[in-house]
C-alpha cells in the first residue's frame, strides 16, 4: 500500500506548481489524487497551505476584515505593512465588510494574523477578567 | 467576594487596554478543525512547542489548551477546560508560554484546582512568583542523600519503615484500607509537633465531598495553615487530572527550593494513570499494557523525581513524596504498581485481611520496606525498634502455622505471646499521631517484656496509662526525648519500673 502523503507535501508540490505554465496540470493533479484517495474533504487545509507556502516564496494573499469599508489610502497602508512584514514581494488584498467586529481592522495572512478589532479585545478583557 | 474599589478597577482596565493596544505585531495562528472529548486539533501554527499553551478564541472568551501531540499536519491539545464553547473553524493562537502556576506562600491554607484558581471560596489568590508545571528535577550534584527524619507519628511506619526528608515512600492497597488516612496522620503530625513541614495534598479525581471533609478535618486540626489543596474531581476533564500533581509539585518546589520542607501526597496516581490513558487514546497514541500509552513509567518518573533533598549549597531544602496506589484485589504485580514500587524509595502495603481484623494501620509487615529510610530515623526510636519488624513478621509466620497445631514449644509459644502484644500496641487511633517520646515509651515497654503480663486485649489500656503516668511524672525528660536523641540509661530504667508498677494494675484483669 502507498503511503499516504502528507497534507504538508502536497501542498508544497501544488505551491511549486503553480507557475503559468503548470498550473492547470498541476491542479489537475492534485484533484486526481484526493478523489483517487477520498482525501477531497482535506481540500481546504491543503489551500491554506498552499497559500502559506506561496506566501513564504513572496506571493501573500491576505483579507483584510473591518466594520466598515476601507478607503484606498487605507488599503495602500495595510498593503505596505503586510510587504513589510512578510518581505513579500506581491500581495493581493480582499476586504471582507463585517459589522460584528464593531471597530478596528483584522489583517488575515496564510498562518499569521494581526487581530485590532475591538471584538477581539472585548473578548481578551471578558477571559482577563473572568480569570482574576 | 472580595471588596471591589471602582478606582481600582479603572485602572486595572486601562493598563489592561493599553497592553493590548501595544501588540502590533503578527500573530502566528492556527484554526481548529476538530474537537471532541476534551481533545482538540489544530491546523497551522507551525512553530508550536511540546506542551505550549494555545489560546482558541471562542465566543464564550479565550479557551486554553495545551499542545501534546506535534504531528506534521496537525497539533493535537488538550483543553483546560469545557470544550462546549470551541468549534472547528475557530481561531488558535500560541500564548508563547508553557503551562505555570502561582507558587509561594500566600497559597498555604487555600485550595485551588490544577491552574491555582481558588475553589474554595475565598478571595483570588495574587502570588509573586509562578512556577514551571513540568521542569526538569534536580541532578546528581544539587543533591544530598535522605537524612533527616520526616515523622508520621504512625508508630509502625517511624518504627519499621522510617521515611526521611526527600524520600519517595508509595503507600499501596486495595479501596477502603485506609491509604488516605495515613497521609493524613502525617499531615497532622507536622503541625502536632511543630515541624515546619508545608503539606500539599493533592487529590486526583477525588469526590468533592471527600475533598470537603478534609479539608474540614484539617481545620480542626489546625492543619490547614500549613497545607495546600490541589482539587481535582471525577467531573473534572482528564487534562485537569492530569496536570493536578504535575501543578502541586511545582507548589511544593517553592518551598523546597526557599530551604524549606515539603511533603507532597498524590491521591492518588492510578487515577492520574487513568487519566493520561484516556488522554492519550483520544490523542491517537498507540496503546500498550493495559492500553496505557508506552510512556506511562515515563508519566510517573519524571514527577516523582522531582521529589528530593537539596544540598546544603542549594540551601538544603526537602521534597518528599507520599504517592498513593490503589490496588485490585491485592495485585501489586499490576503495571501501574509494579513502576511506581520501582521508581520510589520503599513502600508501605495496606492489606485488607489486617484492615478487617482490625489492626489498623492495616501495614504488612512483610511486604513493606523503607530503602532510605533507616538513616533517617530518629535515634530515640531506633533505639528501641531494632528487631521490631523482624519480631513482627515471625509472629505473623508462626501465627499462621499455629493455628493447626496446639502443641508448642515454650520459646514458640512466647513469640506468639510477644507478637500478639506487639500487634496490639501498632494498633492506631486515626487522626492521633504520636510524638517520639511516646512512640519510644510504647515500643520499649512491649519489645523489652514489661508487658509480657499483661493480656493482649489490654495493652492499649495498659499503654494510655504508661503514657500519661509518664507523662506527670517525667515531663521534662520526655521533653528532652522528643528532641528524637538516644535515650539515657535513666531513662531506659525508669520506662522499664514506671511500665512494670503500670503493668501490675492490668495482670488479674
Amino acid at each position: 500500500m502507498a503511503r499516504k502523503l502528507s497534507r504538508r507535501s502536497l501542498a508544497l508540490y501544488v505551491a511549486d506548481g503553480l507557475t503559468p505554465a503548470r498550473r492547470r496540470t498541476t491542479i489537475g493533479q492534485l484533484a486526481a489524487y484526493l478523489v483517487e484517495n477520498r482525501r477531497t474533504k482535506e481540500l481546504d487545509l491543503i489551500v491554506r497551505d498552499v497559500a502559506y507556502f506561496l506566501s513564504q516564496k513572496g506571493t501573500t494573499s491576505a483579507t483584510v476584515t473591518s466594520a466598515f469599508d476601507l478607503n484606498a489610502e487605507t488599503k495602500a497602508a495595510i498593503t505596505a505593512f503586510i510587504k513589510d512584514k512578510t518581505n513579500s514581494s506581491q500581495v493581493s488584498l480582499d476586504s471582507l465588510i463585517d459589522p460584528s467586529v464593531i471597530g478596528g481592522v483584522k489583517i488575515s495572512l496564510p498562518g499569521y494574523e494581526l487581530d485590532q478589532t475591538i471584538s477581539h479585545k472585548l473578548t481578551v478583557l471578558k477571559t482577563r477578567f473572568k480569570k482574576a | 467576594m472580595s471588596e471591589l474599589s471602582i478606582t481600582e478597577l479603572s485602572k486595572d482596565l486601562r493598563s489592561a487596554i493599553e497592553g493590548l493596544e501595544s501588540n502590533k505585531n503578527l500573530d502566528e495562528v492556527g484554526v481548529v478543525t476538530r474537537v471532541g472529548d476534551g481533545v482538540v486539533w489544530v491546523h497551522g501554527l507551525r512553530t508550536a512547542g511540546y506542551s505550549e499553551v494555545l489560546q482558541i478564541e471562542t465566543e464564550k472568551g479565550v479557551v486554553e489548551a495545551f499542545a501534546l501531540n506535534l504531528l506534521e499536519d496537525e497539533i493535537g491539545a488538550v483543553l483546560l477546560g469545557d470544550d462546549t464553547p470551541v468549534k472547528a473553524g475557530q481561531t488558535v493562537r500560541l500564548k508563547g508560554s508553557v503551562l505555570t502556576v502561582p507558587v509561594g506562600p500566600e497559597l498555604l491554607g487555600r485550595v485551588v484546582d490544577p491552574l491555582g484558581r481558588a475553589i474554595d471560596g475565598g478571595p483570588a489568590i495574587k502570588t509573586k512568583q509562578t512556577g514551571l508545571v513540568e521542569r526538569e528535577a534536580i541532578g546528581v550534584m544539587g543533591r544530598k542523600s535522605v537524612h533527616e527524619p520526616l515523622m508520621t507519628g504512625i508508630v509502625a511506619i517511624d518504627a519499621m519503615f522510617p521515611i526521611g526528608r526527600g524520600q519517595r515512600e508509595l503507600i499501596i492497597g486495595d479501596r477502603q484500607t485506609g491509604k488516605t488516612a495515613l497521609t493524613i496522620d502525617t499531615m497532622i503530625n507536622q503541625a502536632k509537633q511543630k515541624t515546619g513541614v508545608v503539606n500539599v495534598y493533592v487529590a486526583i479525581g477525588q469526590k468533592s465531598s471527600k475533598v470537603a471533609r478534609l479539608v474540614e478535618r484539617l481545620k480542626q486540626e489546625g492543619v490547614m495553615d500549613q497545607t495546600i489543596i490541589v482539587a481535582t474531581s471525577p467531573s473534572d476533564p482528564a487534562s485537569l487530572l492530569y496536570l493536578a500533581p504535575y501543578a502541586g509539585t511545582a507548589m511544593g518546589e517553592y518551598f523546597r527550593d526557599n530551604s524549606q520542607h515539603a511533603l507532597m501526597i498524590y491521591d492518588d496516581l492510578t487515577k492520574h494513570a487513568v487519566a493520561y490513558r484516556q488522554m492519550s487514546l483520544l490523542l491517537r497514541r498507540p496503546p500498550g499494557r493495559e492500553a496505557y500509552p508506552g510512556d506511562v513509567f515515563y508519566l510517573h518518573s519524571r514527577l516523582l523525581e522531582r521529589s528530593a533533598k537539596l544540598s546544603d549549597e542549594l540551601g538544603g531544602g526537602s521534597l518528599t513524596a507520599l504517592p498513593i496506589i490503589e490496588t485490585q484485589a491485592g495485585d501489586i504485580s499490576a503495571y501501574i504498581p509494579t513502576n511506581v514500587i520501582s521508581i520510589t524509595d520503599g513502600q508501605i502495603f495496606l492489606e485488607t485481611d489486617l484492615f478487617y481484623q482490625g489492626i489498623r494501620p492495616a501495614i504488612s509487615a512483610g511486604l513493606s520496606v523503607s530503602r532510605v529510610g533507616g538513616a533517617a530515623q530518629t535515634s530515640a526510636v531506633k533505639s528501641v525498634s531494632g528487631n521490631l519488624k523482624l519480631g513482627l513478621s515471625q509472629f505473623r509466620e508462626l501465627a499462621s502455622f499455629a493455628q493447626f497445631g496446639s502443641d508448642l514449644d515454650a520459646s514458640t509459644k512466647q513469640q506468639i505471646d510477644r507478637g500478639q502484644r506487639l500487634t496490639e500496641l501498632l494498633k492506631q487511633t486515626q487522626y492521633q499521631p504520636m510524638s517520639v517520646w511516646q512512640q519510644v515509651v510504647s515500643i520499649a515497654a512491649v519489645t523489652n517484656g514489661y508487658f509480657d503480663e499483661v493480656p493482649a486485649a489490654s495493652i492499649k489500656d495498659a499503654q494510655a496509662a504508661l503514657l500519661s503516668k509518664v507523662a506527670a511524672d517525667h515531663k521534662k525528660e520526655m521533653t528532652e526525648l522528643d528532641k528524637g536523641g538516644k535515650p539515657s540509661e535513666d531513662v531506659l530504667k525508669m520506662i522499664q519500673k514506671t511500665a512494670a508498677s503500670v503493668a501490675k494494675g492490668f495482670e488479674d484483669k
